[in-house]
């Protein structure tokens, strides 16, 4: 089972859910669920960082990050801070598929790091793996109605489908198509609020 | 000097962040930055977000701001150059503001560190952000508000250098 599968068995109940994405994943889910509220992150570590100042900034929105176990590992520090805020809005997928998919396959060291009693020992409430999309789903599910700082995580293959259509946005359509979708979710202005005082 | 003196001028400083408009503060400290972040942390009118390494910071902070928050990192600058990556590949690439309050370990006059204080505004030069130093608390408010200004504007983190001399600290 590959990460796309995953993914598919959730698109239709995250909603207005903001999703922060690294890497194959950010192609996977825009072609899963298409959004404004959907943002590719570049730096390898900080899509749960970056997930979390969402989630902190809209306590009242769904915020998800979908990790990777070599960004996961790389950020390892940042788990601890996101749990110390305990953002209850931040459901932390995490796709393990025991390589840098993005980088080349070469392989991270996950098989011998168990990312669930990381996240647990970083002081996360709830952190599990899970097996199968059923189960997947349903562990989602919990973590959206519980509304509780949740890691969920899973074993995958590696790949995706062939036929994944091209996500042809760069940083910066990304961002402000994202930051005016929040405006129009949020009916508030979120850029360039100081242009208030310019001709 | 007198020994609340520390005091007076993180309150000054924090004071001076408000009224440049930030709201959301993620923090490593440094001890000679330890009565400013006591202040952030105590002031309800800030989120303030203790760090672990201010790597995870940056993206903490760039997530909070696309939701419309003005962030700062307050960071020594060992901290400055353990987040390099996500300036370069979050900051600069996304085109996200931050205003990075850097304590300048190993400045002129800095006993210690010197290294990094020779590096630091060398590497703040080639990652094209840039910066202003705070050696006189008196300029402390027209300093943040106009780095906050340039920081908003021109869409990338502008770092202001916090100096011994500024926090009133030896």
């Amino acid at each position: 089972m590959q990460r796309y599968d995953y993914l598919r068995s959730i698109a239709g109940d995250a909603q207005d859910a903001l999703v922060v994405c690294t890497g194959w994943s950010a192609r996977e889910w825009w072609a899963l669920r298409p959004s404004d509220g959907n943002l590719k992150t570049r730096t390898l570590g900080l899509v749960s960082s970056i997930a979390a100042g969402l989630a902190l900034a809209l306590p009242h929105r769904k915020v998800i990050a979908i990790d990777g176990d070599g960004a996961f590992l790389m950020n390892l520090c940042g788990l601890p801070t996101i749990a110390s805020q305990n953002p209850g809005n931040l459901i932390h997928l995490l796709f393990d598929n025991e390589i840098y998919e993005a980088s080349g396959g070469t392989a991270t060291v996950s098989p011998t790091a168990d990312a669930v009693a990381l996240a647990k020992g970083a002081g996360y409430r709830h952190a599990s793996w899970v097996k199968t999309r059923e189960a997947f789903r349903a562990a989602f599910t919990r973590a959206w109605k519980r509304n509780e700082l949740t890691l969920i995580a899973v074993k995958i293959a590696p790949g995706q489908p062939d036929d994944l259509p091209p996500l042809r946005l760069d940083e910066i359509e990304n961002k402000y198509r994202f930051m005016r979708y929040l405006e129009a979710t949020e009916q508030r202005a979120i850029v360039n609020p100081g242009f208030d005082s310019k001709l | 000097m007198t020994t609340t003196a520390p005091k007076q001028r993180a309150a000054r400083i924090v004071a001076g962040l408000k009224k440049a408009g930030i709201d959301f503060v993620a923090t490593l400290p440094d001890e000679k930055m330890l009565e400013v972040i006591r202040t952030v942390e105590r002031d309800p009118g800030l989120k303030h977000v203790p760090l672990c390494r201010e790597e995870e910071g940056i993206g903490i902070c760039a997530g909070a701001y696309l939701a419309g928050k003005k962030t700062a990192l307050i960071m020594q600058n060992a901290g400055f150059l353990n987040s390099c990556n996500a300036l370069t590949t979050t900051s600069l690439q996304f085109q996200i503001p931050a205003l990075l309050l850097i304590y300048y370990a190993g400045d002129i006059g800095d006993r210690g560190f010197t290294t990094l204080g020779s590096v630091t505004e060398p590497v703040l030069k080639a990652l094209g952000i840039r910066s202003t130093l705070l050696r006189r608390i008196d300029e402390c408010d027209e300093i943040l508000r106009d780095a906050q200004i340039l920081a908003d504007d021109s869409k990338r983190p502008v770092a202001v250098l916090l100096t011994k001399s500024a926090l009133g600290v030896k």
